[in-house]
């Protein structure tokens, strides 16, 4: 045990002796977490009066009714929706950000409300929303009010086919009788419409996955951790390989001293530098005003990562044949996991199968495991996140085992 | 008693590779200090280390201080230092700092590992710089803390490894002197080189190791009785060896005057029963040949005669 807390301190005290490394471990993601939030507002994002433009096409009633959906109570505020006839005007507004979107009714808009939900013929909505890159939040607002108002619509045209339906069943309509039908249908719609012009509006949700307005400071704190955890994780490994060729790790296998501690003793020591890496990181940010979350489940979360993250840097060192080699290998994995994660962009704007992807590294949990606790999870609900992070650890290890003793038998 | 005994001792690196070590027996006692002396690429790394450990042999035996180096590796490991030829020590610690570390390696703890520490800074003469950081050491220092290392624990059997390799000649002068020092205190040595002057200077018995073989061992005087009564001429010549050079060699050897000869550096090396015969015979040919001759020199019976006349080469081909 003395000789593994020997290799520990040496691990530990060699790290924070470098310059270089306590600037990267340190310095960079701190003051990178700051510039972002900066950036961004450096606080909560504010959604309010966004300018949305609205070009109506329909050759029906019911792209008409869009624009109540903009006005409801639900949004009030929120969105500040004009409706425009110049198209080419309106995409140069987007373009020069004076406004979020643009919303393109299409001339069929009310046709294939109608058919939609029609089991014979599903068929899209199609809803074009010409978007500013520029305001990732506020795109996702329009777009889902859009989304809501059109699912609204056909939920409608569906209820107003199954009343016919029952009408035709119970014998009060002919099957043939398409007059009847009709004038029952512009009926049922007329009611609808009464409904929406009388006040009774579609409630329209944000959906947000934070279940409150995203904040850019206290996503970017533990995503510039995690990120530069996983380098220096990644770089302890590569020192492995460095010892290898400077020939401390030979004088080390020569010593009255296993194998297997030497290896254990070495990852543990850079584990334990980068505990204290995001524990600093931790509690820096915090002092800027940064909410990680409850406290025990964030503790519970960084433990776990900078095993994970250790886990995956032996995984480097065991397999690869140089320090260079494992360098650069590093760092393509450390760029790729934490593009495909969220590191650098909000992972819930990313796509579904690139979080799925993400979640072969522990940059991937990790953001998953730091939303759900910002959004209030307790540790009992993050539980089965660390536990899957927890076996993708193990897998880590046992590749990296296979990899080291066919290294050193 | 023998404190290292080694018996056919192979090693491949590969199945169809040729033998580093192939099939090297030789013994060292206690109060020893023996050399394995050879070119590089010799096996001299690769005997040093199945001997420490580091890696098995293929085949044949070895123990140390009775222990066997496959089977009892953590005992042969407790009784041996080992000064590789790497710089093995970490740049980011202090001097105190590595040798605490690697004392507690050696299973070394508490007061008899500060009393070490205290004594090894003090023999390498580093005691006033034991606070500071390795990086700020020069070459020469860091050379005598590697040494250092090794010998905590003051091990019955040290082995170095080439330890006096591209370094200064002061800081080579003080590690051949700390060799002897450590021999006079009781410690056994296997020194590892490929500088005649060095093996010659230090050992009691030597080994000649040339591709993978042990091709000659015993004392400086046994050895040198191989080859005879010889002198070994050394001819610098005026100019680069060209291709007529190589003409020149190749006619001195077919000589009866003769016995060995070869070149490297500018030299050529001829090994002759009798200076005083050879002599016309080889300036004649020289000048026949348009070799420019600058000096020759006349040396005594050396390892490097030795290695010549073994195995038609010189020591640092």
């Amino acid at each position: 045990m003395r000789k593994l807390f020997t290799l520990i301190f040496k691990e530990v005290r060699v790290t924070f002796r470098d310059p270089g490394a306590v600037v990267l471990m340190l310095v960079v993601p701190l003051a990178l977490t700051l510039a972002v939030s900066a950036a961004f507002g450096g606080g909560q994002v504010t959604i309010e009066a966004l300018p949305v433009l609205v070009l109506n096409h329909d050759a029906g009633d019911i792209g008409g009714y869009l624009m109540t959906a903009f006005d409801s109570a639900a949004v009030e505020g929120m969105v500040n929706a004009t409706l425009v006839e110049d198209e080419r005007a309106a995409r140069a507004a987007v373009e020069s950000d004076a406004a979020v979107a643009l919303v393109i009714i299409p001339p069929d808009f009310s046709e294939q409300v109608a058919r939609a939900g029609d089991d014979q013929e599903a068929a899209a909505v199609t809803v074009d929303i010409y978007a500013s890159p520029l305001r990732p939040i506020g795109v996702s607002v329009v777009r889902s009010i859009v989304v809501s108002f059109v699912e609204r619509a056909g939920m409608t045209a569906q209820g107003v086919r199954l009343v016919l339906g029952d009408l035709v069943a119970a014998g009060h309509l002919a099957p043939d009788d398409t007059a009847g039908m009709t004038v029952v249908g512009e009926r049922l719609g007329a009611r609808v419409e009464t409904l929406e012009m009388s006040g009774v509006r579609p409630a329209v949700e944000v959906i947000s996955v934070t279940g409150r307005a995203f904040d850019w400071l206290n996503y970017f704190a533990p995503s510039m951790a995690i990120l530069f955890l996983m380098f220096a994780a990644t770089g302890g490994g590569r020192t492995l390989l460095a010892e290898r060729q400077g020939g401390t790790l030979s004088r080390l296998l020569v010593s009255p001293t296993s194998a297997t501690l030497i290896l254990v003793g070495k990852m543990s020591g850079v584990a334990v530098a980068g505990l204290l890496q995001v524990a600093v990181l931790w509690g820096a940010t915090s002092l800027t005003g940064a909410d990680w979350g409850e406290p025990l489940p964030v503790l519970i979360a960084l433990v776990l990562l900078v095993i994970s993250a250790t886990g995956l840097g032996a995984v480097i060192a065991a397999w690869a044949r140089s320090e260079a080699q494992a360098g650069a290998l590093g760092t393509t994995l450390v760029l790729a996991a934490s593009a495909l994660s969220g590191n650098f962009l909000p992972r819930m704007n990313l796509p579904i199968w690139v979080q799925t992807v993400s979640l072969a590294f522990p940059n991937g949990w990790g953001l998953e495991l730091f939303t759900r606790i910002q959004a209030g999870a307790t540790l009992a609900g993050v539980l089965p996140l660390l536990g899957w992070l927890a076996l993708l650890t193990v897998i880590y290890y046992v590749i990296a085992a296979v990899g080291f003793r066919r290294q050193l038998v | 008693m023998a404190l290292v005994k080694v018996t056919d001792l192979v090693k491949r690196y590969t199945p169809d590779g040729a033998n580093a070590v192939d099939g090297v027996s030789f013994e060292i006692q206690e109060g020893e200090i023996f050399s394995l002396l050879g070119p590089n690429g010799a096996g001299k790394t690769t005997a040093i280390s199945m001997l420490s450990t580091l890696i098995k042999p293929t085949s044949g035996t070895a123990t140390v201080n009775g222990y066997d180096v496959t089977t009892q590796s953590l005992e042969v490991r407790r009784s041996i230092g080992v000064v590789p030829q790497e710089l093995a020590i970490y740049n980011e610690l202090s001097a105190y700092e590595n040798l605490r570390f690697w004392g507690e390696m050696q299973n070394l703890h508490g007061k008899p590992l500060e009393q070490e520490i205290e004594e090894k800074l003090a023999l390498m003469g580093l005691t006033e710089r034991a606070k500071d950081r390795v990086a700020t050491f020069s070459g020469g220092m860091k050379r005598r803390l590697n040494l250092a290392v090794g010998l905590l624990g003051n091990p019955p059997l040290v082995m170095l490894d080439e330890p006096t390799v591209a370094i200064d000649p002061q800081s080579r002068r003080y590690i051949l002197d700390w060799v002897k020092e450590m021999n006079r205190k009781g410690v056994s040595v296997l020194y590892t080189t490929h500088y005649m002057e060095e093996a010659q200077e230090l050992s009691h018995r030597i080994g000649i190791i040339d591709q993978g073989k042990l091709i000659a061992l015993g004392t400086l005087a046994e050895l040198t009785q191989l080859v005879g009564q010889h002198e070994t001429l050394v001819l610098k010549l005026g100019t680069e060896l060209t291709p007529g050079s190589e003409d020149f060699v190749a006619k001195l050897k077919t000589l009866n005057t003769v016995s060995e000869a070869s070149a490297t550096d500018g030299e050529v090396v001829v090994n002759v029963p009798s200076a005083e015969a050879a002599l016309p015979d080889i300036i004649s040919i020289a000048s026949g040949l348009g070799v420019s001759v600058r000096t020759i020199e006349i040396r005594e019976l050396n390892l490097e005669t030795v290695f010549l006349r073994l195995t038609g080469r010189a020591l640092r081909d």
